[in-house]
């Protein structure tokens, strides 16, 4: 294997031509393949020197822009009170363990696109818009369009995460993100990122190969059960050694009641 | 697999290696085998127990999942770096002292750990500690003599 | 300088702590040798398939390998435990997936891994059984064909896939059922479960001139792991040395391991030392796990609560290889009546072989299996009955003098105590405030274990200096018998433990120790200790009295190494008796002191038992614990808040190591109540091979409350009454949190783990 860390984002996208190459962000789910021989990349282009891929931004339409670099933990110490950002650093707080949160990346997140990830939830139910770019120029993808299936985006060859763009949310809407794991710090079994105010607009985590997105859902626990079953009935949860389909299905209406009941807590304070 | 290796130096525990290794080897495998610091302990080589963790810059890091070709001009500490030769920290101490230390293969993560919490935070309190170890297994203790310890050290603790 | 007089009681930090706190601690795989190999595996992908051939050219053809071992290169009898079944690397067959067919050694990792998977063979795959049912089944594919030419030193199985089935019974079973008021009957399931201590097993082979082979071990007995790899090798044991690394953690799963012969074969065919340390998915794949087993089991009682009858089931998984299957059945059975007084009971039992990983040794070894059973059903029976269970239990206990199961009698017996402190404590305890959409409850169980088994010796020796040199073959696996150890003879020798020294365990050197397993050091090593201390404290004073002209009586040990003439100041130093034997009179002072249990065995007039892999068990010890939960009614997770163990240890040498070892045995108990689970595929695949997959506590899993309550009811068979208290702590948490989450929701879970997905269908069923 070969091992380049390009300073500017042109050497990156040089050196991701060759074939098999893959970049590098915080190595936390990547290394962790290579070790268990699942994958073996012929080149490893780290992101670490690349400046323009950190640094968090309010943008002037009151997104914010987090860099691709940016950590974990960067993003769980973010003190802010738009719903979107927020939902964002909640998530933050429970992805893995401190020594995890240090090192990975928001980016690293996203290009994975590990089904059971905390992140991609919450970006999907905060619209977030996925900024790519390569040689050839940026674009910027809504993050229900940006994850494609298992490990899968809309990523082409040769182009980097190189943003994150979480949109404010409605004025005055709250926040939550219910996680549900075999034990602290896993990967979730089942998860709802929430952003609620008058209604609520979700992402739910473990119940597709990609997050699924619902909005306009009623705020009253009858609307959030009911958004629930009706969502456990029509979808096709992940039927693994760690938890049943059945009940997956079973949680879903409660664990979309409480993200929401937690959310409307922080939009009211 | 290719073994072609690669040269990069190291600044561990304050002083710089040069170190020939794979492009594919952890900073832990460099730093057991190339460097001869054995303390940093391989306890699943998947991140998830937490034996290998060392400090990056004063921040935690699996040594594990992290590649030495990627460290880079962070500086690294390891169990060995933690105080003198033969010497010890607080920490080390009021593990040793409350009981906290049974087989000892997951110690010298706890230490790292509650190194770099007591660094930023002198006096945490008991979910503090809790939520600062929770990426640390331990296999023997059931972890109340790890959080006492630490509670002692605070002196949040009656 | 420790206060001498009171070496025993006290806690001084751990002997080895101070260097596993900076990192210096020597475990296996921080040995460097000199142009030494790395040994890499290659594993069976079939659970059950013959071997037709192996194709080594294009692994030969290699640079940098240097030796390569198959079953082909095998020859002579098979190893094993109980029953010689195995082979270091698969011979002839495979029986599981994981299962070590061949093994390279090579100059370095890489070459030695990509060597190995070079290495093909060519199989025919087989039929295999995954269940208990599967291998019970008519006309199921059978294991082990050539089982009746295995060598067995037990009799009782070998005819289809039965390793092993036995009974002990007592009483009349069926004519005290006729009696009883309430009889309750049902089947208990329990899963596989991983010792996954924190360091994977591994070992060093060295190989000298001569050809002797010196291995450096993570295990739980030098003295073991020679006779295997003798044994496998077929080299005499003269040729053979172990050595024990630190360990970082056994719980039985080091208690052998074919990776150390595998590594000394190596090294003997390459003439060059060879490491082999396994990586977390090999450890999980290849070593042992915890029998899954199917308990069916029915009590009956009296209307006034006295519990007249219990007849068990008991059928364990035991894997592909016998190992420790048929003692642990065996222990299953007789710790299946609990620690109660129940007059007729009959507990018949039998391990299968499955193409799984084997089961065998860990922690509480059968134990935890019955009493997840027994336990749960004595909450039922109080249910039933009426009868608040803490009082059912209270009532039916076993008392001092009564006999366990089997007819031993026990002496010493506080089962009482334990249960009144647990409830007592708990009851005293402030009330954690409730929890919105979370159900309390509050679960007790109680256990009996033993604390003995096999031989053991300890050796003293007074230096010149008047310090002592203590060695035993007790392996130090985490539970702290090295401080132990020391704090016996120094207390005994009314010398501050810094004057003892504590030798590494060396097959060549270090007195026999049969295992560290079965919570027997502090009891077995701990008595050889003492005996062999006061044997040594009675020559210096027969030298003292010598020295000073007078009767043996008048003279007393003070503290710091003197003998001293009572009422009077005159005293003579260690040193200068030491100085005596060694120049002028008596020669060296040297003290061993071995015995193999001799506790009383079964009763044959009072119990039926049949072919036991033991005559007798060990002194008994006794526990209860009580555990708060609470219970998320929306997704059926369980949360420990609170846990109490009394457990009686008979004298604490050090408070603090027991309470340790409490404390983590009962986290290792509740993680095998709520989350750990080895799952494999409809093809054999172990699909939970990392500890991404097999998930064990972390800290914010753990109640923050574990209190250890140490009872002190010394026993009278050992010098300073201690009892042994590795494994009791991790029995009662299945059975305690079971009955918490019945007293919190009403539904009674019966299969472990109780993950929430079960809670919630316990709790959905009930509604």
């Amino acid at each position: 294997m070969d091992y380049l860390a390009p300073a500017t984002l042109d050497d990156a996208y040089r050196a991701l031509e060759a074939e098999d190459a893959r970049c590098l962000a915080g190595g936390q789910s990547l290394v962790a393949m290579m070790n268990l021989g699942l994958v073996s990349p012929a080149r490893l282009v780290s992101l670490r020197r690349i400046e323009a891929l950190r640094g968090i931004d309010l943008q002037p339409d009151g997104s914010l822009r987090i860099g691709a670099m940016t950590t974990h933990a960067e993003v769980a110490a973010l003190t802010v009170s738009a719903a979107g950002p927020a939902l964002l650093a909640q998530t933050a707080r429970v992805v893995a363990y401190p020594a995890v949160r240090a090192w990975g990346t928001i980016g690293g997140s996203v290009a994975h696109a590990d089904p059971a990830a905390d992140y991609p939830v919450a970006l999907v139910a905060a619209d977030a818009l996925i900024e790519v770019s390569s040689a050839s120029g940026t674009r910027r993808i809504a993050a229900r369009d940006f994850f494609r299936g298992l490990f899968e985006t809309a990523l082409e060859k040769a182009e980097i995460v190189t943003a994150v763009l979480v949109p404010p949310g409605a004025q005055g809407a709250g926040a939550a993100y219910e996680k549900l794991s075999p034990v602290a710090g896993d990967f979730a079994i089942a998860s709802v990122a929430a952003i609620a105010g008058r209604t609520a607009r979700l992402g739910v985590g473990g119940y597709a190969t990609t997050p699924i997105r619902l909005e306009g859902i009623g705020v009253s626990d009858d609307a959030l059960l009911e958004a629930g079953r009706a969502l456990a009935a029509s979808s096709e949860p992940s039927d693994d050694h760690r938890a049943s389909a059945a009940y997956r299905r079973r949680v879903l209406p409660e664990l979309i009641r409480r993200a929401v009941r937690t959310a409307l807590i922080g939009a009211r304070a | 697999m290719s073994q072609a290796k690669r040269r990069s130096v190291l600044t561990v525990n304050g002083e710089q290696h040069h170190v020939l290794a794979p492009a594919a080897a952890t900073l832990l495998d460099v730093l057991r085998t190339g460097l001869g610091l054995t303390g940093s302990k391989c306890g699943c080589n998947h991140g998830v127990c937490g034996a290998c963790t060392v400090l990056l810059d004063g921040k935690l890091a699996r040594s594990c999942l992290t590649l030495a070709a990627d460290v880079g001009e962070r500086r690294v500490t390891t169990i060995e770096g933690i105080a003198g030769d033969l010497d010890f920290s607080a920490v080390q101490r009021a593990l040793v002292e409350s009981g906290a230390i049974q087989c000892g293969f997951c110690t010298p993560g706890f230490v790292i750990t509650l190194t770099e919490l007591f660094a930023r935070d002198p006096h945490p309190g008991r979910e503090t500690i809790r939520a600062a170890l929770s990426g640390n297994l331990c296999r023997c203790s059931g972890y109340v003599k790890i959080v006492e310890a630490a509670e002692h050290l605070a002196g949040g603790v009656r | 300088m420790s206060d001498p007089v009171r070496a025993i009681g006290s806690s001084p930090p751990r002997l080895e702590a101070g260097d596993k706190a900076i990192g210096r601690a020597q475990y296996v795989d921080d040995i460097q040798r000199p142009g030494m190999l790395y040994a890499a595996l290659l594993t069976s992908p079939h659970a059950h398939a013959r071997i037709l051939g192996y194709r080594l050219d294009a692994a030969r053809a290699i640079a940098g390998v240097k030796a390569i071992v198959t079953g082909a290169d095998l020859s002579g009898s098979r190893s094993g435990g109980i029953i010689k079944d195995e082979s270091m690397v698969a011979r002839g067959k495979v029986r599981y997936v994981g299962e070590i067919v061949a093994a390279v050694a090579a100059s370095d990792p890489q070459t030695a891994s990509r060597a190995a998977t070079a290495i093909e063979l060519d199989y025919e795959p087989l039929d295999a059984v995954l269940t208990i049912d599967e291998a019970l089944a008519p006309g199921a594919p059978v294991l082990h064909e050539e089982s009746a030419s295995y060598v067995k030193a037990i009799q009782g199985g070998g005819h289809g896939n039965v390793v092993f089935e036995t009974t002990v019974a007592e009483g009349d079973v069926e004519r005290a059922f006729a009696q009883c008021d309430v009889i309750v009957e049902n089947t208990w399931q329990t899963q596989a479960q991983h010792n996954a201590y924190l360091e994977p097993g591994g070992c060093v082979a060295d190989v000298d001139a001569s050809g002797r082979i010196t291995l450096y071990a993570s295990c739980q007995s030098v003295h073991h792991v020679q006779q295997r790899v003798a044994e496998e090798l077929g080299e005499p044991m003269a040729r053979i040395r172990a050595i024990a690394m630190r360990v970082g953690g056994g719980f039985g799963g080091k208690h052998a391991s074919n990776i150390h012969s595998i590594a000394a074969w190596l090294a003997r065919a390459a003439r060059r030392p060879v490491k082999l340390v396994l990586s977390r998915m090999q450890d999980f794949e290849i070593q042992r796990s915890r029998h899954p087993a199917r308990i069916w089991m029915k009590t009956g009682a009296r209307r006034d609560g006295m519990i007249l009858a219990r007849d068990v089931r008991i059928t364990l998984d035991g894997g592909a290889y016998a190992d420790e299957s048929p003692p642990v059945l065996a222990f299953a059975l007789l710790m299946s009546r609990g620690p109660y007084r129940i007059a007729n009971v009959r507990a018949r039992g039998q391990a299968v072989y499955t193409n799984k990983l084997r089961a065998g040794s860990f922690r509480g070894f059968g134990n935890p299996q019955a009493s997840f059973a027994g336990e749960s059903q004595i909450d039922e029976l109080a249910s039933r009955l009426g009868i608040n269970p803490v009082e059912l239990r209270l009532a039916n206990a076993m008392r001092p003098n009564d006999t366990a199961f089997g007819g031993q009698p026990v002496a010493s017996c506080v089962l009482r105590e334990c249960i009144a402190r647990v409830r007592d404590a708990q009851r005293e305890a402030p009330p954690l405030a409730p929890r919105n959409g979370r159900r309390r409850g509050v679960g007790f169980a109680v256990m009996s274990h033993i604390s003995g088994l096999m031989g053991t010796a300890a050796t003293v020796q007074l230096r010149t200096d008047g310090s002592i040199a203590l060695s035993t073959g007790c392996v130090d696996i985490g539970q702290g018998s090295d401080t132990a150890m020391v704090q016996i003879c120094a207390d005994a020798l009314s010398v501050p433990i810094e004057r003892v020294s504590y030798a590494p365990q060396d097959s060549d050197a270090s007195p026999y120790n049969w295992k560290t397993a079965g919570s027997r050091s502090t009891y077995m090593t701990g008595r050889a200790v003492a005996v062999a201390s006061l044997e040594m404290r009675d020559r210096m004073l027969a030298h003292a009295a010598d020295m000073m002209e007078c009767a043996v009586v008048d003279l007393e040990l003070r503290p710091g190494g003197v003998v001293g003439l009572k009422g009077v100041p005159k005293t003579v130093g260690f040193r200068e008796i030491a100085m005596r034997s060694l120049f002028h009179s008596g020669g060296p002072i040297v003290v061993t002191h071995g015995f193999v249990f001799d506790g009383t065995g079964f009763d044959p007039k009072r119990a039926s038992i049949h072919q036991l892999a033991f005559a007798n068990l060990g002194v008994y010890t006794f526990g209860a614990q009580c555990v708060e939960v609470d219970v998320d009614e929306g997704t059926g997770q369980v949360e420990v808040r609170r846990a109490w163990c009394a457990h009686d240890v008979g004298r604490a040498i050090n408070p603090v190591s027991c309470e340790g070892q409490i404390q983590g045995g009962f986290v290792q108990g509740m993680g095998y109540a709520l989350v750990e689970a080895m799952k494999w595929n409809a093809e054999g695949w172990l699909i939970t091979a990392t500890l991404a997959d097999y998930k064990v506590p972390g800290v914010l899993d753990c109640p923050p409350e574990i209190h250890p309550i140490i009872l002190e009811d010394p026993d009278p068979t050992h010098p300073v009454g201690a009892k042994g208290i590795g494994e009791p702590s991790l029995v009662g948490a299945a059975p305690a949190i079971a009955n918490a989450i019945c007293n919190a929701t009403g539904a009674r879970l019966r299969t472990l783990p109780m993950t929430p997905e079960r809670v919630l269908n316990a709790m959905d069923s009930r509604s």
